[in-house]
């Protein structure tokens, strides 16, 4: 009777995850296996009670949250012992300065329990919001999701789990995502070279905060700026691009990512034969700015970017009121504040779209001739476009900047453009939801589970593999070859291509295409027009 | 109304509307006809704003649209239902509709059409949240339609709006053309369909490679030796 299927696969799924990491991690996705698989039984049956749909998932909760623990349990009896690392999760709580350690075994027990239960518990509450009328159960995922990005970070520190660097670099790309959907998504306009925005937003806050032509503006200054600075940017790729289509208007993207980072790598002797800069803003000394971010009768060139060696370091966010170093000492402020700058740009964004200038979007994508017959203007809707997505990449910019405190121009090569444009199609062109959960999928693999999966093959191959290996070649190729890290680009290529075959439209469609399946039902249950006429 | 002085439209080097002059006055139905490639689209188009003409005026009462900007022809009180439909497939037919009224702010006037498109045509109301590019031939005509309508237009061009339909729906279309007129809308048709739409204009004109070659009352050109062979198809 219980239809299992779903559950298996999403336990499957996040079993690879536990299988890898052990230990507290279980805690962690058992409790989003249950989540994740609530809500997928709650949507197939909706005519039933609330309180029966919340029944009906706790066993399929709980074979998702039983293979995620299995996961955990291989993990520490099998996968330890052969990559001959028998601690390979943290056995200490961390409170504040104190650590508490604890048993291995008793570490392995809390997590089990913990997992399972979150999981049921996760599976029934998520599918039993799913009978309440829209608005409520909105409100209710909300929250949950609130409560889950609140208490995760806390979770993380203390139980030592080390994902947190990880978890900011996925969030960044987050940002940068919803930017370019924006471009590709909503307005149908192909961009390839999308870093090369992230990476006007970071030179920008770098350059206004740090000592490389010393100005040091507050961090909050700073990254509105970059975001101004992203979205004329933004304009200027865009007006020459207008005319272009598809395959034209890509290359032309791709050229100026590849630009960008050349111009940054190359702005080192800056001189100017005329005067344009004897600006003073508010609260600096004339004669001091002039002789330090000197671009007119100066003594020397001006180097702005220091070119390979990079900018470095740019300064951190101050919040008054509090400790200066917050922002230095560990990643939970770090954490909080992209937190908020994705909330924020959702936020903006939404209102976009659901505005006239996200119909416009829309009307540009399906068809420019007859949108400009409904008195849409293209060349102002495409520049919009253009513009609002590169101002999120300013913001992440900006933020990316100060997080690293140190910015190169190789950071921002085409494979940022490549990975961000995966995300947006992996999870659903135009469908915010979509591309976050991409997001979190491509650049998870990408920065948790590989480095991770490296780890342990190259344990695995030590302590397992090479004592029984005599040959010198093989033993070369074992030892330096297989590194999943070298392989990424592979892998996101090869996820691309199968998505497309498999399912084209992402994992998480957006609303227009989903109404699509929906009308073609309704479509097949009515009568044909003619005959009707016919009737008459 | 609607007049158009001596236009001249090239596309690169073909010059495909060779001086055209027509009016269109309040509340009429004037119908352009011709044989495949005369020129007909190309005259909508230009009157949209879609191509620039090289020579002549477009004005709309007194307005002169000739330098006005495609976009915003719409909001001048011109709109149309193109040849090929154009409708956006993957919106709904609602959101169809919805994209007709972009131009326009009057909430209550853009509610008011909307109701009056469905009862006009039934059958859009019953498909609303269907996708335009699933939708039939004739449907997605009539959503082309609903959509011109709903720019509020006072002058609704129309560009083959039979093109493609069986026999029943072409007299539908038709009667709702008329429907439409006697409710006030001023509107310039093109049709393949000579007899259909002769029958309901009130003039017509008949273009020839790129020139206007009869003009007239409807009845007339009805009566006409050459219009009669040519494009009535009758002997
Ligand atoms: N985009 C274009 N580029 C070049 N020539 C064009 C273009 N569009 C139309 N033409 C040419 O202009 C002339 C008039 O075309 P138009 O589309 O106005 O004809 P029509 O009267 O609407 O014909 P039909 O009844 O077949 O729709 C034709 O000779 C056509 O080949
Ligand atoms: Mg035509």
């Amino acid at each position: 009777m219980l239809k299992l299927r779903p559950a298996l696969t999403i336990g499957l799924a996040a079993a690879f995850v536990t299988f890898l990491f052990g230990g507290w991690s279980i805690v962690v996705i058992g409790l989003l296996a249950g989540a994740m698989t609530g809500l997928n039984y709650g949507q197939r049956s909706l005519k039933r009670t609330p309180r029966e749909i919340g029944q009906e998932a706790i066993v399929p909760g709980l074979v998702a949250a039983g293979m995620v623990v299995l996961g955990g349990v291989v993990f520490s009896y099998v996968v330890t012992p052969a990559v001959g690392k028998p601690l390979a999760y943290s056995l200490f709580l961390k409170f504040g300065k104190t650590a508490v350690r604890m048993d291995y075994f008793f570490v392995l027990m809390i997590s089990i329990v913990a997992g399972v239960l979150l999981g049921a518990l996760a599976s029934w509450y998520m599918a039993s919001i799913q009978g309440l009328p829209e608005h409520t159960r909105r409100a209710r995922l909300i929250i949950v999701l609130v409560v889950f990005l609140l208490i995760f970070p806390f979770f993380e520190q203390i139980t030592n789990m080390q994902w947190m660097a990880a978890v900011i670099t996925v969030q960044i790309f987050i940002l940068l995502a919803l930017g370019l959907n924006i471009v590709v998504g909503y307005a149908g306009l192909l961009d390839l070279g999308y870093a090369a925005f992230f990476a006007i937003g970071a030179y920008t806050a770098g350059l206004l905060n740090s000592p490389q032509i010393d100005i040091s503006w507050n961090f909050w200054l700073v990254i509105w700026i970059a975001a101004a600075v992203g979205s004329v940017a933004g304009l200027a790729l865009g007006a020459p691009t207008l005319r272009l289509r598809g395959d034209y208007l890509a290359i032309v993207t791709l050229g100026f990512g590849e630009i960008v980072p050349v111009v940054f790598r190359n702005l080192i002797t800056v001189t100017l034969r005329e005067p344009i800069t004897r600006i003073c803003f508010v609260g600096c000394d004339p004669v001091k700015e002039v002789r330090n971010a000197c671009l007119y009768a100066c003594t020397g060139p001006l180097d702005l970017t220091a070119g390979e060696k990079g900018i470095n370091p740019i300064g951190r966010p101050l919040i008054p009121f509090t400790p200066e170093n917050l922002f230095g000492a560990n990643y939970l402020p770090w954490y909080f504040l992209i937190l908020v700058l994705i909330l924020f740009s959702i936020f903006l964004i939404r209102r976009m779209h659901q505005s006239r200038i996200g119909r416009a979007w829309m009307a540009i994508r399906e068809d420019e001739l007859a949108a400009s017959q409904m008195g849409i203007d293209p060349v102002k809707t495409k520049l919009m476009a253009f513009a609002m997505g590169a101002t999120f990449s300013g913001f992440a910019g900006a933020f990316y900047g100060s997080y690293i405190s140190a910015i190169f121009p190789g950071v921002f090569d085409f494979s940022v453009s490549v990975i961000v444009l995966c995300m947006v199609i992996l999870g659903g062109l135009g469908n915010m939801v979509g591309v976050i959960i991409g997001g979190i999928l491509i650049m998870g693999t990408d920065r948790l589970f590989l480095p991770q999966m490296a780890t342990l093959l190259k344990g695995f191959m030590t302590a397992t593999v090479l004592p029984n290996v005599s040959h010198p070649a093989l033993r070369d190729f074992l030892t330096f070859s297989l590194d999943p890290i070298q392989f990424r680009l592979m892998l996101f290529g090869l996820v691309l291509v199968i998505m497309m075959i498999v399912r084209p439209e992402g994992l998480v469609p957006s609303a227009e295409r989903r109404a699509e399946l929906h009308a073609g039902d309704e479509a097949a249950g009515a009568p044909p027009l003619e005959a009707e006429v016919a009737a008459h | 109304m609607l007049e158009l002085k001596d236009v001249h439209t090239y596309y690169g080097n073909i010059h495909a509307l060779k001086g055209i002059s027509l009016t269109v006055d309040d509340g009429e139905i004037v119908t352009l006809i011709g044989s495949n490639g005369a020129g007909k689209t190309t005259t909508l188009r230009t009157i949209q704003g879609l191509i620039r003409p090289r020579h002549g005026t477009i004005t709309l009462n007194g307005e002169d649209l000739t330098k006005v900007p495609a976009h915003e022809i719409t909001s001048k009180g011109v709109s149309q239902s193109p040849e090929g439909r154009l409708i956006f497939p993957r919106m709904t037919v609602k959101e169809n509709l919805e994209m007709g009224a972009f131009a326009r702010k009057d909430k209550d006037g853009i509610k008011r059409d909307m109701e009056r498109v469905f009862t006009v045509f039934p059958r859009l109301k019953e498909r609303i949240s269907q996708k335009g590019g699933t939708l039939s031939g004739g449907e997605q005509q009539m959503l082309a339609m609903g959509r011109a309508l709903m720019a509020n237009p006072r002058v609704l061009l129309l560009d083959e709006p039979s093109m493609g339909l069986s026999p029943i729906l072409v007299e539908q279309i038709f009667k709702i053309i008329s429907e439409l007129h006697a409710q006030g809308t001023t509107i310039l048709l093109v049709e393949q369909n000579a007899r259909m739409a002769l029958s309901i204009a009130s003039r017509g004109y008949v273009l020839q490679t790129g020139e206007i070659r009869l003009q007239g009352p409807a009845a007339r050109l009805r009566d006409d030796e050459d219009v009669r062979k040519t494009y009535l198809g009758e002997h």
